[in-house]
């Protein structure tokens, strides 16, 4: 392969890894433009933020991206301006380089992934220019009129000197000298400089210039930059070296460390032969004679073998400790996982029908040690939600200044962790409902102070984990919900029968019926219609659930309930007749045998039976899903509980805890109703997987006293007795 | 001839081979002033690159015995000297009476 399909071949495979890297940097510039709202004026984000735009605007230099190139400059700059105090970082600039976050994003989004080639068309040009215009009309250094008549000169203390010197603070050497494509490979030693002052105090830099060509033999295109400078940090050798990154290549770099013996020194000038001007002015700079330097090259001679480094061997930092790997990797490890459960399941099968012990035993083992890489596995996918919340700020406070309110948002529980494939599809349903609360749930500060309430409104996020799931909660303290609203829109859309009045929390759960909005007007954030139904659905297609509360006046709260994973999970094997079912284990609470006296169930096959003095609702699955094979004599109540209610399913087998893969149920069966996938078993048979929330609404409903309306059913239904659900909803 | 002589708002690589061609005639001036004022109020952008140039200019005229002075520098190109070491550039530099 010739150098030039090496390189192409490289961009191809490093392009994804810079995509995605770069977008982390985009969240986390947003992320930290927003807390600087918070925390103004804090050096370190500010610094960090700084760096954000460098390493992108860098990254995106490497595989020639000049479009996020010379945008990302203007923000790079703009920034710097405000790490040095010279900008002060308002809520309009905030607002202004959150936008140019967006730009940034679209520029990347508009870069072809397959062939690194931007396929941009010129429809944000405009947007971008106005936005490039309004940064630099922001940036001070345009209008040098504004600026004080005497600015520090000279290259002694920089403009940050006063900085008390910390006890982790050391003073670091450094020369560099760029290669001589450092421009042309896109990158800019004035940022690299600046850079290195986001990390500490540059306490003098000097420019060589007795290697730079004169006016009329230079190539103004090749680099010819040369510095030295003392940089007084805390950080480490690493993270110094991490400024040159994307120069280390072709420059050449002397970093001295803080604790330095002169040994040290000398060594690292005879190590740097072609560069001993570098050396010398490095020696003037730290103040070291040059017999000394001598002294210690003849006696390094000697004590080469046992003299220790003195320089911090930089403790291996954070991002070691992480890989990245490719998603579809880990998918594939989670898929064979599967297939691995099922066919430790089959032989495990066999063996028992051998009946030998010694096989038996080993099999168990086996399934133990499966178990164990089931978790560890599922584990790899875990990722916190506080990202997916973190977007919401930006969400919050764009919308909030929208529609003129004043929120606070409040986010706990950002590192409660879920299924990678979880948290991407609960990303759309919660921005819903976030911007519900904002533009629903909120009213504006007069409003609230109207009724006695604090101007500025409260809206928070938390997530937690509860028996097996997680919980996550958005909760505002703006109006609540108005029933009388409710009720009045249901019974205009035919919802609910005029003039009947369902109880309490059906009429919430109202809301959540497909083309109910309550909203007087319809604003472009929601109140298209398309809303609340939609976000339950995606929740339910996550075999999870929503809840809603809420009092009027004093807010609302609405409880989504997820399940951990979606891949795989502990079950519990059950049996009727020939068929097999399984409920997820989290949610069984108990079983119980079943009295000889249990109650005839009505044609629905649902009963009731008396557990500890209560009433507990059960439902018969061979009636609800009308399952041809004769009643054994003794059956079995398996107690569910989905949140806080509980009810009974009658089964005739109970096959114990079964590691659960769940697969997909396929169209066919998509209108079967409380079910929510299926499995394989060790024998190769087929269980269904029950839907625990949706199997309660269905031994729920038929015990509601409103049973009249589905008596009309003929009772032929009773065979399709999912479909008769499929009418209510 | 200060009229002549003046930095451009824009200071970076991608003008720089350009501008290179227009200062070369400032070194071939006739004239025997000491010091060549430019000057420099009207830069707003400036990378390394510009910076660079500008120190050739220097390095170039020093061999011919004669001194740059920037007149005026703006701010952005002042911070940009500091930053990168070159306030030196900056040294003979006049304010505007």
């Amino acid at each position: 392969m010739n150098k030039a399909a090496l390189d192409l071949k490289f961009m191809a495979d490093a392009l994804p890894v810079f995509m995605s890297e770069a977008r982390e940097q985009l969240a986390s510039l947003e992320s930290l433009l927003l807390e600087l709202e918070d925390t103004p004026g804090d050096r370190e984000l500010l610094d960090a933020l700084f760096r954000c735009a460098h390493t992108i605007k860098g990254s995106a230099g490497i595989f020639g991206l000049d479009r996020i190139v010379g945008f990302t400059h203007h923000v790079e700059n703009l920034l710097d301006q405000v790490r040095e105090g010279e900008v002060q970082l308002t809520p309009g600039l905030s607002t202004l380089l959150l936008k140019s976050v967006d730009q940034i994003r679209n520029l990347l989004a508009a870069v072809n992934a397959a062939s690194g080639m931007d396929m941009l068309d010129d429809a944000g040009e405009d947007e971008r220019a106005g936005i490039v215009a309004a940064l630099q009309a922001v940036s001070p250094a345009s209008a040098p009129s504004s600026v004080p008549a005497a600015p520090v000169l000279g290259a002694s203390p920089g403009p940050t000197s006063p900085i008390p010197v910390a006890s982790g603070v050391k003073r670091w050497h450094i020369a560099v000298r760029f290669g001589i494509d450092t421009y042309r490979n896109g990158m800019d030693p004035l940022a690299i400089v600046g850079y290195l002052r986001g990390l500490g105090n540059v306490a003098s830099i000097q420019f060589d210039r007795s290697t730079l060509p004169a006016l009329d033999r230079i190539d103004a295109e090749s680099c010819h930059i040369a510095v030295t400078l003392a940089l007084d940090t805390e950080a480490t050798l690493a993270e110094i070296e991490s400024a040159f990154s994307f120069v280390r290549d072709d420059c050449t770099l002397t970093i001295c460390p803080p604790a330095l013996s002169d040994s040290d020194l000398a060594h690292r000038i005879e190590a740097t032969p072609d560069n001993m001007r570098l050396g010398e002015i490095l020696q003037a700079q730290s103040g070291v004679a040059p017999q000394v330097v001598q002294a210690a090259l003849q006696r390094q001679q000697q004590q080469r073998d046992t003299a220790a480094p003195a320089h911090p061997t930089a403790s291996a930092p954070d991002e070691n400790r992480f890989i990245r790997v490719h998603a579809d990797r880990l998918d594939a490890v989670i898929n064979l996982l599967g297939e691995l459960v099922i066919a430790g399941a089959g032989a495990a099968l066999m063996a028992r029908q051998t009946k030998q012990r010694g096989l038996i035993e080993a099999n168990l083992q086996m399934a133990r040690l499966i178990e164990e890489i089931r978790n560890g596995t599922l584990q790899l996918r875990m990722v916190p939600i506080g990202e997916t919340f973190a977007r919401f700020r930006r969400v919050v406070r764009d919308t909030a200044s929208e529609l003129g309110k004043e929120v606070a948002l409040d986010i706990q529980g950002g590192e409660t962790e879920l299924d990678k494939s979880v948290v991407e599809r609960i990303a759309d349903p919660l921005m819903h409902l976030v911007r519900n609360a904002l533009d629903h749930g909120l009213e504006t500060p007069e409003q609230r102070q109207a009724s006695g309430k604090p101007a500025q409104g409260r809206l928070s996020l938390s997530a937690c984990h509860e028996s097996g799931h997680i919980v996550i909660r958005i909760a505002d303290d703006g109006r609540g919900i108005q029933r009388a609203k409710v009720l009045q829109r249901a019974w205009d859309r035919g919802l609910v029968e005029r003039g009947v009045t369902p109880p309490e929390t059906e009429l919430l759960n109202l809301i959540f019926e497909p083309g109910f909005s309550t909203a007087e007007k319809v604003t472009n954030l929601s109140g298209r219609g398309v809303g609340m139904d939609v976000v339950r659905r995606n929740i339910q297609g996550l075999r999870g659930s929503i809840g809603l509360h809420s009092v009027e006046g004093q807010g609302s709260r609405i409880e989504i309930r997820l399940p951990l994973t979606l891949a795989i999970i502990d079950g519990f094997l059950i049996g009727v007749g020939p068929s097999k079912f399984i409920f997820p284990l989290d949610t069984v609470v108990e079983v119980i045998e079943s009295q000889s006296a249990t109650p005839p169930a009505d044609a629905r096959g649902c009963s009731v039976v008396e557990l500890r003095g209560k009433v507990l609702p059960v439902v018969s699955l061979r009636h609800l899903y009308a399952l041809e094979s004769p009643a054994p004599e003794r059956v079995s109540i398996v107690v569910l509980k989905d949140g806080e209610r509980r009810f009974g399913v009658m089964v005739d087998q109970l096959l114990g805890q079964h590691q659960t893969v769940i697969k997909p149920l396929g169209r066919l069966f998509g209108s079967l109703r409380g079910m929510s996938g299926s499995s394989i078993l060790g024998n190769g048979e087929v269980a269904l997987i029950f839907d625990v929330p949706a199997l309660g609404q269905l031994a729920g409903q038929r015990s509601v006293p409103a049973a009249p309306l589905h008596r009309q059913d003929s009772p032929e239904h009773r065979v399709t007795a999912p479909s008769v659900e499929g009418q209510r909803t | 001839m200060p009229g002549n002589c003046a930095l451009p708002a824009e200071l970076t690589i991608y003008v720089a081979a350009e501008l290179r061609l227009q200062w070369l005639p400032w070194l071939a001036s006739e004239s025997t002033d000491e010091t060549l004022v430019v000057e420099a109020d009207a830069v707003v952008e400036v990378d390394a690159a510009g910076l660079q140039l500008l120190a050739s200019l220097a390095v170039a005229l020093q061999a011919r015995g004669r001194e740059l002075c920037l007149l005026d520098a703006s701010a952005a190109l002042r911070r940009a000297c500091e930053n990168l070491g070159m306030a030196d550039l900056l040294r003979p530099t006049v304010e505007a009476a």
